[in-house]
């Protein structure tokens, strides 16, 4: 009984469900305020201490706004294309050790991390299917600019995710993060740097942002959205991006692991790394984000083809070639 | 100035020999060119033919009572000229001169919209200014419009989709990239652009009817509120043709007091824009750091003139408030702390990667097209035309005041925001020499409300171009018309020309290099 009682804590309170949302709200803000610094803004100031309620409260005002509907949509996948795409992205966090362990207890496998990344395929899949539904063109463009991304950026990602997964001879997440003694970033620190780069692409920010250029296409794959459904597919996206970092954390930074082992509360210090190491991941991509104009979408698919496509093919040969003939000789 | 010695005066007067063509030296502009219908073609096509700069700045219509006027202002090197023509009213007809002025185009559907004028041979067709539902057959700016026949609207007539295989992507008249409101349908296959179809007229508010009906000092106002960010050089433009037709002079230290605020103007016009672009382009930190830096310039403006946006402050005979002695270390210190800032900003608008991948060779405007197509200030400047109406036609101290003009060969949008960039830093030279060498005395003197019957032209440089003035005075003390061309128009056609064969996403950084303001532009 209380062993099911705490699998109820751990998938809906912590570090489950809320914690995620939450956690997500805080990065949110995070983000907002750090690039409001950087352009010599306020950003969020008036909810909470310095807004740090600012997320939830827009969450909370677009939930009461009217939702439309437009009458040429396909409404069956524009109803539930939103909320899918966030609970595919949460399913997804499910699976990173937060604080040492998977959020549902043993339900890491061999190869859990190639499932990991099929789904934030099908997250991405989802996000052109909400725009593609909408029947708008803007959303149309939209939506089609998300797809020839994420077509193109997914294969550097998986192959460049494969680095560590090599580094650990092991495709399960949990095995990743435990073989980091010394975090992968520092071994094969070409491999994190891409994989940055990568995810940034990924997650649809500066200078790849394409998909949402409001000055060519509105609100790209959102411009019908409005009410609950925008504020799940905002909410999907802060999701996402936390998801990028948390796996940037879990394969490049050793994830729950800390510099310096703590005996008590393993599960406290364990959440507190792998919390602050998925804000620096945070702060990195916004970082990237204040610096660059966004690039046009023939110069985006170029750049993946030209350029990081072949960096990852490379990145992986070092790797492997590092991981069996040159390690084992350390 | 380019070509100076040309004289085109002399030229013509060979030329036109043998034709009906009354040359009358030194009046609106250089000379004025009275000509019969028809024979205005061979003006141009001697025009032309003599000086690769002639392209026409306007064309004013007129009603004469029995005849319409159309006065077409023309800009050559080195003379400013005027080509009357008159048609009569019942048989209101007149040939295109768009083939042989392709920057024609824009103004003869104006004048043919606003006057009825009909302009045999033009291209285009169709309402440009009124909207569609416009009644037929009635003519705002003509003075025996009634305007209770204009409150009866025909419906709204169906739009026509015939375009074939090609997706019809309509930008505006909302739209994020957009600042105001205008449309632009532009057809596009895959991602290509194949046309642009302009229609502007979304803000028309009647500015040259409405300045009929008031008199001279609250038209200044009135003029100002064309356009917010160029407020002063509206007024400037207006207050200068009064004067002419006064004949009266500026004491030198209003001139003076007068190039200041509008270099302000520049300065904030230019700083706005450079941030825009960063907008458009999703380079939101540059906007942003652009704009904080803007803020301070506002201030500047507040303290000389004591509003913030429209500053009121220019009037017939001079400016209606002095600059204070205790303002002036102030004004210098917000200068220099802006001169401190700007070589970080051209290092960033020079070398950034990714607003030169954004920008370079986007939107190219050959020097051949924009002499052809008449485009005007940085647009024209960055294709490698040198004009700059400050040096080709000193008004206020300009004159007096050394500065150089920036010229830049390359012609694409990267091309034309440097440009800008490199005339803030101008503005502030000017602005610094000014206040060097501001003389005392009066800065402004009375006039009388009355002004004596004539006309007059004026020209200013406003920060996006060449800013066209015609008024002419009927004796009283309203004005019997007043013309204004503001640069935004003539700059459309540079857009619709260079927009064909690129991407649709290089719509928003093209277009914002014109640094397009549609309110200037339906007046």
């Amino acid at each position: 009984m209380i062993d099911y009682l705490l699998l109820l804590f751990r998938v809906l309170v912590f570090p489950g469900f809320t914690f995620i949302v939450l956690f997500t709200m805080f990065c949110d803000w995070v983000e907002r305020k750090f690039e409001a610094r950087m352009q010599n803004r306020m950003g969020p100031s008036f909810t909470g201490p310095s807004g740090i309620l600012q997320p939830i409260a827009d969450f909370i005002k677009l939930l009461t706004k009217e939702e439309i509907t437009p009458c040429e949509s396909k409404r069956n996948v524009y109803r539930f294309a939103p909320i899918l795409a966030f609970s595919v992205l949460v399913f997804a966090l499910c699976f990173l050790p937060v604080d040492g362990n998977s959020i549902i207890p043993g339900v890491s496998f061999a190869g859990d991390l190639i499932f990991v990344m099929a789904l934030v395929s099908v997250a991405n899949f989802l996000l052109f299917l909400a725009g593609w539904s909408s029947s708008n063109p803007y959303s149309a463009v939209g939506a089609a600019r998300v797809l020839t991304q994420f077509l193109g950026y997914d294969i550097p990602l998986v192959l460049l995710a494969l680095a560590p997964a090599f580094l650990a001879k092991s495709l399960t997440i949990a095995t990743i993060v435990s073989s980091q003694w010394l975090p992968f970033a520092i071994l094969a620190p070409w491999a994190f740097v891409l994989f940055i780069i990568t995810m940034q692409a990924e997650l649809e920010k500066d200078p790849f942002d394409v998909p949402h250029a409001e000055s060519e296409v509105v609100g790209g794959h959102e411009t019908e959205y409005s009410g609950g459904k925008l504020a799940f597919l905002k909410l999907a996206r802060d999701v996402q991006i936390v998801f990028g970092a948390a796996l940037i954390t879990v394969l490049f930074l050793g994830g729950a692991n800390g510099p310096v082992p703590f005996g008590f509360l393993p599960q406290f210090w364990g959440t507190l790394w792998f919390v602050l190491k998925v804000l620096g991941m945070v702060i990195v991509s916004e970082y990237i984000t204040v610096l660059f104009a966004r690039l046009r979408i023939d110069q985006v698919v170029r750049a993946n083809w030209r350029i990081i496509l072949p960096l990852s093919v490379l990145s992986l040969i070092l790797t492997i070639s590092l991981a069996y003939w040159v390690f084992p000789l350390v | 100035m380019p070509n100076s010695n040309i004289d085109i005066v002399k030229i013509l007067e060979s030329k036109l020999s043998g034709k009906s063509v009354q040359i009358l030296p030194g009046q609106l502009g250089t000379a004025t060119i009275k000509v019969a219908p028809g024979d205005h073609r061979d003006v141009f096509r001697a025009l032309v033919e003599a000086d690769e700069y002639t392209a026409i700045s306007a064309i004013s219509g007129l009603d004469l009572g029995a005849n319409l006027g159309v006065y077409y202002h023309v800009r050559t090197s080195n003379a400013f000229l005027t080509i009357e023509v008159e048609v009569p009213k019942n048989n209101p007809k007149i040939q295109t001169v768009n083939d042989i002025a392709p920057s024609a185009a824009f103004h003869e559907l104006e004048v043919s919209d606003l006057f009825g004028l009909i302009v045999e041979g033009n291209p285009r067709s169709g309402h440009f200014v009124l909207p569609e539902t416009w009644p037929e057959g009635i003519f705002p700016l003509r003075k025996d419009v009634n305007a209770s026949e204009v409150k009866q609207n025909p419906p709204l007539p169906e739009e026509k989709s015939d375009e074939g295989k090609l997706v019809k992507i309509i930008i505006g008249p909302q739209h994020p990239a957009l600042l105001e409101p205008e449309k632009f349908a532009v057809l596009v296959e895959g991602e290509i652009v194949k046309a642009v179809q302009p229609r502007i007229g979304y803000v028309h508010r009647g500015v040259e009817k409405a300045s009929e009906s008031r008199t001279y000092i609250q038209d200044v106002y009135l003029v100002e509120r064309i356009c917010g960010i160029c407020n002063s050089c509206h007024a400037t433009g207006f207050v200068e043709a009064v004067e002419r037709i006064l004949k009266t002079e500026v004491p030198p230290r209003g001139k003076y007091l007068r190039t200041i605020i509008l270099e302000v103007n520049r300065i904030h016009s230019h700083l706005l824009t450079l941030g825009h672009a960063g907008l458009e382009i999703g380079y939101e930190t540059l906007f942003q750091y652009f704009w904080r830096d803007r803020e301070p310039i506002m201030d500047l403006q507040e303290m000389l003139t004591g509003n913030r946006v429209i500053s009121s402050s220019l009037t017939v005979g001079g400016v209606r408030r002095d600059l204070k002695e205790t303002d002036v270390p102030k004004i210098r210190s917000v200068l220099a702390d802006l001169r401190k800032r700007l070589p970080f900003y051209t290092e960033i608008y020079q070398n950034e990667p990714s607003i030169r991948a954004r920008m370079q060779n986007v939107g190219t405007l050959k020097r051949e097209d924009a002499l052809k197509l008449g485009v005007v200030g940085p647009v024209a400047r960055a294709s490698g035309v040198d004009i700059d109406i400050r040096k080709d036609d000193p008004y206020e101290a300009y004159a007096e005041i050394p500065f150089n003009e920036i010229t830049k060969t390359a012609g694409d949008t990267w091309a034309r925001m440097n440009v800008r960039m490199d005339e803030v830093e101008e503005s502030i030279k000017i602005i610094e020499y000014a206040l060097d060498h501001m003389p005392t005395g009066a800065y402004r003197i009375k006039v009388p409300r009355v002004v004596p019957a004539g006309e007059a032209i004026s020209r200013v440089e406003a920060p996006r171009g060449e800013l066209f003035y015609y008024v002419k005075s009927n004796g009283t003390t309203m004005p019997e018309r007043v013309k204004v061309r503001t640069p935004t128009f003539a700059n459309i056609p540079a857009f619709l020309t260079t927009a064909i064969g690129e991407t649709i996403a290089d719509i928003p950084p093209n277009f914002v290099s014109l640094d397009p303001c549609f309110s200037c532009t339906d007046r």
